[in-house]
């Protein structure tokens, strides 16, 4: 009936009364100077790390079963033992009946969310000749002896072909993920051993590893019936950075896809914009409070993750009024000032010039590629996660 | 055997009982661990009472219907009980919904993997199955309205699942209020009932009917008042615009929703309809209510650019014809549609949701393309159009066929609608095969590899079902003799599907400009996509009305009787000082306390002297 | 001695608290408080094992008599009427204490909760107009004190208001006490329908009206409702329980007892037109309702409404509308209860009530989800959703009162409707929607403003819940006490009015 906006109550800024107002050039002075987008406290440097240190075991689960199910799941139609790893034993079994196991069902979502927004050499690929030219063989093999599946691949030309694209961005999600899990582990290490000290080093410490492994090249290859096939040959010349890290980031923590539990779907309602680059929902945009509610697919990397809080975020968690009770929520929000540290290494990865340069041209260069930044990010959190308890 | 159908009453209870068992997780009980058991349990009490239903209709086939009965409360006169008519199409029926509940819970599994509140939504689909098996097999009002009701609540819960959406918000109030408008009307007629016969049993209620005494206008009313639940939960004009709103729910949920619940709520009137008789104005209205709602809906449908809407709307439609052969008394091809449609309308629905589970969209100007890279979900929608459309033989043309063939001597115009109606959803059915499944992939649906198989074999087991039907239809011997089908009928209704197809092949598609450029056009586009502006009737009318009254009476509380009371009271008692009513008059009040017992005590122990 | 001890037992307790030799710390004094009404519970339930539900009558009666020139005795028994109510009272009272919480002057505040059980269980169990009157009186200056001390920020008005009214109603119900016993010319003071029968038609009429009247004021009916919403908004949480749950109940089993009771005749004559008032009441109740913007006042509105429905059952008079009133009783008692502790969560919580401020509380992690769900059941059992309580007592009402007032009935049907429109409204407000509690003298992020709630807070709403499912689900184990002495209730009033001779035509509408 009426559709009031008192029914609705769409959540403002002017909730965050309290959040200080920087304008964008504010965050560009900041990054130039070298500071951190995210401020610089002992509190955030706990959270950040903490919760990189949970994610990064997370990532290590999530990308062993991407890769597991592109190489040993490929083009299985009933594969119900995918999130198995190949290790079938009652106990495990009884386990994940009981769901307690990691959620590779968000994995999944990930995967699907980037596969559905494309981007990067990966997608230009998979819509070439070549492509098709290296699945065929494949498919060939696996369903020479399957009738079923060849008079399905007979009917339904594109049936099989998408579902091999599927699975090259499981492996490439796959792949991705296992880098930034290594980065991941390792500053938390790093952080254990006392090497890390403020939050300007665990950016730089992930800009480097970015930066590392920029060159690393993504490939895919399937084994049939004892036949090596390349599906992403490295030849294509995928890698890491530009085919998976930068689609990745824009698709991921810019685009993302609109929640069923937030957003109406209606066509009439037009509430999703036509555009997908006009997206907004990615990590850096989402609202964490909703995270636990029904369908907020991020409550279950959260849930992941909440195994693997360490003990020095346990204990901030442990103070703030709940306690250990609404500890998804919690971490959703040091998970989203993360991923600003993680967009911020990005965002300095791909700097034109060096921050600190003295030459006004490349200070103009830098200043214009920063904004360009900035204006993606002005309707993100990166507001409020500038509030100090 | 027998231990099977004294067991009986345990199938509705399957259902809660899953629903019971899934609370744990629901209410985050057990929250280290995920919410996948609550779901396993529910499926797997949900394929308990299909298994047991199938037992069931093996163990009646020999000895025909049997009744179990039980005494509910009984006082002062009155006898509640609950019963359930195990008879042949009442288990068919059971069948039909548990089983489409099943498939409907196997599909949500894969359509919801991602959602963290799992155990909720299986805990509100055990409840809802178990109403709704409830509901088919009584026999009885009394518990028949009693599981409406819970029907009622669940489908609040059900659409309201997603809570914190705005959208989502309007639509499950809506739900509810509109459903509820419904069942109070039919409450007054169950209560007129009650009185009146003396017994909710459908067999009293029958046999009360033959010599009534009863006066034209309470026999009328009390008419109107029992279709008016039908009518609610059926989606009909005037209370249809719910089911529009309750798109906004999971789509497993709008599964059931399109057929199962409305299946439901016109079993519910077809076992009324030897009561309804008693007032023939009310048969009238079941068939305007009915030919309204499936010419207005059929073509609302055609101006939906929500893909899930545009197919709510046909379900509203068919179920109007439902009306109209219970209105005019042929509950048979009543009973034949509701099946049909339900398969049909299921399997449609499956696909829809697998559609919107890939692209992360429902609007269908902005689909294209997708036939050739998901053949489970085409197959689905195409084996469901089917289903749906009379289209020989398949489930929906025998129920057509009959229909026309029984209204064809009394009520041509009705015969019409029934035509219309096919015409109409074909056409539709085409557009939309048009704009989601061929042409080139739009943006949005450049890469749509097929669903996963927990969605898929729903799909493909249902299809299987839908092309099995008339074979099984034919062994139950529910269909007619070939011989006596009028082939003047059967030409009218192979006509319209045909124009239909021809219509929705060569109609002009742009998805660019789905409104129209021509003026005219655009109004109606308009007035049928918004329903003929049917929110806007409601806001005028009954929202305004209500909000009216309630203003109103708020006023005077505030103004009038109370201000009487603070003028009379000021005025009266302490010379209008001590009712400022300030908290530093509290000395005062304790003294006037202090009196009034004084008094009290002076008054008794003066007793005598007065 | 059982009757008695469960009156003196609370007053005993009380006693012991006012009078305690040291410092009372407050958690002291609500552990014996709630010691006292542990053992009340149990007795009222001993005596509800030893009840004999095949007796109409009345039983365990006692008697002293005390001051016999003014045909004050004290009388105690009990029947099916009474048996439910005082059980309610026992139960509700301990959930109040059990639900206080930090609390100046526990001392006073605990003595106050504990005489209210008792002098309700008093008025509830008298067998003498006197008595009853005096329990009636006695429990009013607890109240007043409870509301006027420990209530909110316009505590004065309402209390006074409250105090206004109810001795108002007092005296209507002392003057038609005495009324009758002075013209029956006997000073008699016994539950006895005899007594009226030698009065004049007009004679019962006027003091059946000042009864009416007078409890109407506690019912509370529409036009004497207004006091109601102020008293709840400024009472506390268990204050609140205890009045929606047990002190309107005083009013309802006056009418029951006393003016249909007493006055058959006069009832019979009247109750078409109480019929409408019924009518008045439930629509008016409940339109206010959809008005509010406090949650507390729209529970309290409810009240009005649903209230309403017993006036309807009471004018109907059948054997099946009787046991109605008292179902109806039973079952508001728990529903109105269950709101109230809940709304007293959310404010505690949230720090608000107000409708317009709150959102998204059903939030699993840092909202009040638990109150969310067993909110939304308090609703539906309210709208008469089946399965629970308030089906099956709204049934029984309605389907006892069609028989007689077939339109009025139909008309507070629709009140049952209006109930899930303001409740729904609730709902969707404060529930669903986006977490959102901002308190706009807060500037902060308020989302961290709300602590969890415990599940010792929570085991109160759970109990009552259970009931309201028990009940609603086995009906039998609440009419199995009532039936017989409702069902002969009735018959005795009608018998009264056959023999009087002039039994007015039954006004059968439809």
């Amino acid at each position: 009936m009426t559709k009031t906006s008192s029914e609705t109550k769409a959540p403002s800024k002017t909730l965050f009364k309290a959040a200080p107002v920087y304008s964008s050039s504010d965050y560009i002075d900041r990054l130039v100077a070298g500071e951190t987008l995210l401020p610089e406290t002992p509190e955030n440097l706990k959270e950040v790390v903490g919760v990189l240190d949970a994610y990064g075991i997370v990532l290590d689960a999530y990308s062993i079963n991407l890769n597991y199910i592109a190489e040993h799941q490929f083009l299985k139609l009933v594969p119900i033992f995918k999130y198995f790893n190949g290790e079938i034993t009652p106990q495990k079994i009884l386990k994940h009946l009981w769901h307690d196991r990691i959620n590779y069902e968000y994995a999944e979502y990930v995967m699907r969310t980037m596969m559905w927004h494309g981007g990067g050499g990966l997608e230009t690929y998979l819509d070439s000749d070549d492509f098709w030219a290296c699945c065929s063989p494949a498919i060939q093999a696996k369903i020479r002896l399957n009738p079923i599946l060849r008079s399905l691949n007979a009917t339904f030309p594109n049936f099989l072909p998408e579902q091999v694209r599927q699975l090259c961005y499981y492996s490439g999600l796959g792949q991705f993920w296992r880098v930034m899990s290594d980065a991941f582990m390792y500053l938390a290490r790093s952080y254990n051993q006392g090497k890390i000290k403020s939050l300007a080093e665990v950016v730089a410490l992930v800009k480097s590893e970015l930066v590392a492994n920029a060159t690393q090249p993504i490939t895919y290859s399937v084994e049939i019936g004892g036949t090596q096939y390349d599906i992403i040959p490295e030849s294509v010349g995928l890698t890491f950075l530009p085919d998976t890290a930068v689609p990745y980031v824009e698709t991921i923590f810019l685009r993302g896809a609109p929640f069923f539990g937030t957003v109406s779907y209606n066509a009439q309602a037009q509430q999703v914009p036509i555009d997908q680059a006009q997206f907004a929902y990615g990590a850096l945009f989402a609202d964490p409070l909703p995270i636990g509610g029904a369908g907020i697919p991020p409550t279950l990397l959260m849930q992941d993750m909440r195994h693997y809080v360490p003990d020095y975020l346990r204990e901030i968690y442990q103070r703030s009024k709940r306690g250990q009770d609404d500890i998804r929520v919690q971490l959703g929000q040091s998970f989203q000032k993360s991923m600003f540290c993680v967009t911020e290494a990005a965002v300095r990865g791909m700097m034109p010039y060096a921050p600190d340069t003295e030459d006004p041209k490349e200070q103009v260069l830098n200043r214009d590629y920063l904004s360009g930044w900035m204006k993606r990010l002005s309707e993100s959190r990166l507001d409020v996660v500038q509030i100090k308890d | 055997m027998q231990f099977l159908i004294q067991w009986s009453w345990l199938i509705p209870m399957y259902g809660l009982v899953g629903a019971l068992l899934a609370l744990p997780w629901a209410t985050r009980l057990i929250r280290r661990t995920g919410p996948r058991p609550a779901m396993y349990i529910n499926v797997l009490m949900t394929a308990l009472a299909s298994l047991h239903g199938l037992l069931l209709m093996q163990a009646i086939w020999n000895t025909g219907t049997q009744v179990v009965s039980f005494e509910w409360l009984s006082v002062a006169g009155l006898n509640l009980s609950a019963s359930l008519d195990l008879s042949a199409v009442n288990l068919i029926f059971l069948e039909l919904t548990v089983g489409l509940s099943l498939l409907a819970q196997v599909f949500a599994m894969g359509y919801l993997e991602k959602d963290w509140a799992l155990a909720r939504f299986f805990a509100l689909m055990g409840f809802f199955e178990g109403a709704i098996s409830g509901v088919i097999l009584s026999s009885s009002l009394f518990s028949s309205y009693f599981l409406l009701e819970m029907l009622t609540l669940s489908t609040y819960l059900i659409v309201g699942f997603w809570y914190a959406q705005p959208l989502v918000i309007t639509a499950a109030r809506d739900a509810f209020l509109t459903k509820r408008v419904g069942d109070v009307l039919l409450f007054m007629g169950l209560i007129a009932l009650s009185t009146y016969a003396g017994s909710l049993r459908f067999d009293d209620l029958y046999n009360w009917v033959k010599n009534a005494e009863i006066t034209p206008l309470a026999a009328t009313l009390t008419g109107l008042a029992l279709i008016a639940g039908p009518t609610g939960k059926c989606a009909q004009f005037p209370l249809h615009l719910w089911l529009d709103e309750a798109m906004e729910g999971p789509s497993p949920a709008s599964i059931l929703r399109n057929s199962v619940v409305v299946t439901c709520g016109a079993y519910v009137l077809i076992k009324l309809q030897p009561v309804v008789v008693i007032s023939p104005i009310t048969l009238d209205v079941l068939i305007a209510i009915g030919a309204i709602t499936a010419v207005g809906a059929s073509f609302v449908s055609l101006a939906q650019i929500d893909f899930k809407r545009t197919f709510s709307y046909s379900t509203s439609a068919y179920i109007g014809l439902v009306f109209i052969a219970v209105g005019t008394e042929w509950p048979g091809v009543a009973f034949m549609l509701l099946f049909t449609h339900a398969l049909g309308k299921a399997l449609i629905f499956m696909s829809v949701g697998s559609i919107i589970y890939s692209t992360n969209n429902q609007d269908l100007t902005e689909l294209g393309g997708l036939w050739s890279r998901m053949p489970a979900t085409t197959i689905a929608y195409l084996t469901g159009s089917l289903g749906l459309t009379g289209i020989l033989p398949f489930g929906c043309f025998w129920a057509f066929c009959l229909g026309i063939e029984f209204l064809w001597q009394e009520h041509p115009l009705l015969v019409g609608v029934f035509l219309l109606v096919n015409f109409v959803t074909v056409l539709n059915l085409v557009r939309v095969y048009r704009l989601v499944f061929l042409g080139q992939p739009q943006p949005k649906t450049h890469r749509t590899p097929e669903v996963g198989w927990l969605m898929a074999v729903p799909m493909v087991t249902l299809s299987t079902i839908v092309l099995l039907v008339p074979g099984i239809m034919w062994r139950m011997a529910l269909l007619p003799p070939l011989a006596y089908f009028n082939l003047a009928a059967i030409a009218v209704l192979v006509g319209s599907g045909v124009l239909g197809l021809a219509v929705g092949w060569y109609l002009p598609l742009n998805r660019a400009w789905s409104r129209s450029s021509m003026m005219w056009l655009r109004v109606l586009q308009d007035w049928l996509g918004n329903d003929f502006y049917t929110e806007k009737l409601y806001e005028g009318t009954v929202v305004r009305l209500v909000s009216r009254l309630s203003a109103l009476s708020n006023w005077l509380d505030r103004y009038v009787i109370d201000g009487a009371v603070n003028f009379v009271g000021a005025a009266s008692l302490l010379s209008g000082e001590g009712l400022k009513y300030s908290a530093s008059g509290r000395s005062q009040n304790y003294i006037l306390t202090i009196m009034l017992g004084v008094g009290l005590v002076a008054l008794m122990t003066t007793w005598k002297m007065w | 001695m059982l009757l008695s001890s469960l009156l003196l037992i609370p007053a005993l307790g009380a006693l012991i608290i006012s009078l305690w030799p040291s410092q009372l710390e407050p958690r002291q004094a609500r552990l014996g408080s709630l010691i006292t009404l542990s053992i009340a519970l149990t007795l009222s339930l001993y005596l509800a094992s030893q009840f004999d539900i095949s007796n109409p009558g009345f039983q365990f009666a006692e008697q002293i008599n005390w001051l016999e020139p003014l045909g004050l005795t004290y009388s105690l028994a009990v029947d099916g009427i009474a048996l439910p109510l005082v059980i309610i009272n026992s139960l509700l009272s301990l959930v109040s204490v059990y639900i206080s919480g930090e609390v100046k002057r526990p001392r006073l505040y605990y003595v106050m909760l504990l005489l209210i059980s008792s002098a309700v269980s008093g008025a509830f169990l008298a067998h003498n107009l006197m008595l009853f009157f005096i329990f009636y009186e006695l429990e009013l200056i607890p109240l007043y004190l409870l509301i006027a001390i420990w209530g909110g920020a316009r505590r004065g008005y309402a209390a006074t208001k409250f105090l206004i009214y109810t001795a108002f109603s007092g005296i209507l119900i002392l003057g038609a006490f005495l009324g009758l016993g002075l013209l029956s010319g006997t000073g008699s003071f016994d539950y006895d329908p005899a007594l009226a029968q030698t009065l004049t038609m007009a004679q019962q009429t006027v003091l059946m009206g000042a009864l009416l009247v007078g409890f109407g004021i506690k019912i509370p009916l529409v036009p004497f409702h207004t006091w109601l919403p102020d008293a709840h908004v400024e009472a506390s949480t268990p204050v609140s329980v205890l009045l929606a749950g047990v002190l309107l109940k005083l009013g309802t089993y006056g009418i029951l007892r006393f003016c249909v009771g007493l006055f058959p005749d006069a009832w019979l004559q009247l109750s078409p037109w109480l019929a409408w008032w019924a009518v008045v009441s439930v629509l008016y109740g409940s339109l206010a309702a959809i008005a509010q913007t406090d949650m507390k006042k729209m529970v309290a509105y409810s009240s009005v409404g649903h209230m309403g429905y017993i006036l309807l059952a009471a004018a109907a008079a059948t054997p099946l509308s009787i046991l109605g009133t008292e179902m109806q009783m039973v079952s508001h008692g728990l529903i109105s209860a269950l709101m109230f502790l809940l709304v007293g969560i959310v404010h505690k919580k949230a720090g608000t009530r107000d409708l317009t401020i709150l959102s998204g509380l059903m939030a699993p992690e840092r909202g009040l989800p638990f109150v969310g769900s067993v909110m939304i059941l308090g609703a539906m059992a309210s709208a008469g959703i089946p399965g629970m309580v308030g089906f099956i007592s709204e049934f029984i009402v309605f389907r006892g009162s069609f028989e007689q007032y077939a339109p009025q009935t139909l008309l507070c049907m629709v009140g049952s409707g209006l109930t899930a429109v303001y409740f729904l409204l609730m709902i969707n407000r404060v529930f669903f929607g986006r977490l959102n509690v901002s308190l706009p003298q807060l500037g902060t992020p308020v989302d961290t403003l709300i602590s969890g709630v415990k599940w010792r807070d929570r085991l109160p709403a759970l109990a009552l819940v259970l009931l309201i499912f028990a009940f609603g689900l086995q009906p039998e184990w609440m009419t199995r006490w009532m039936e017989s002495t409702t069902t002969t209730f009735v018959s005795t009033a009608q018998q009264v009015a056959v023999q009087s001779g002039e039994k007015p035509q039954m006004n059968n509408a439809l």
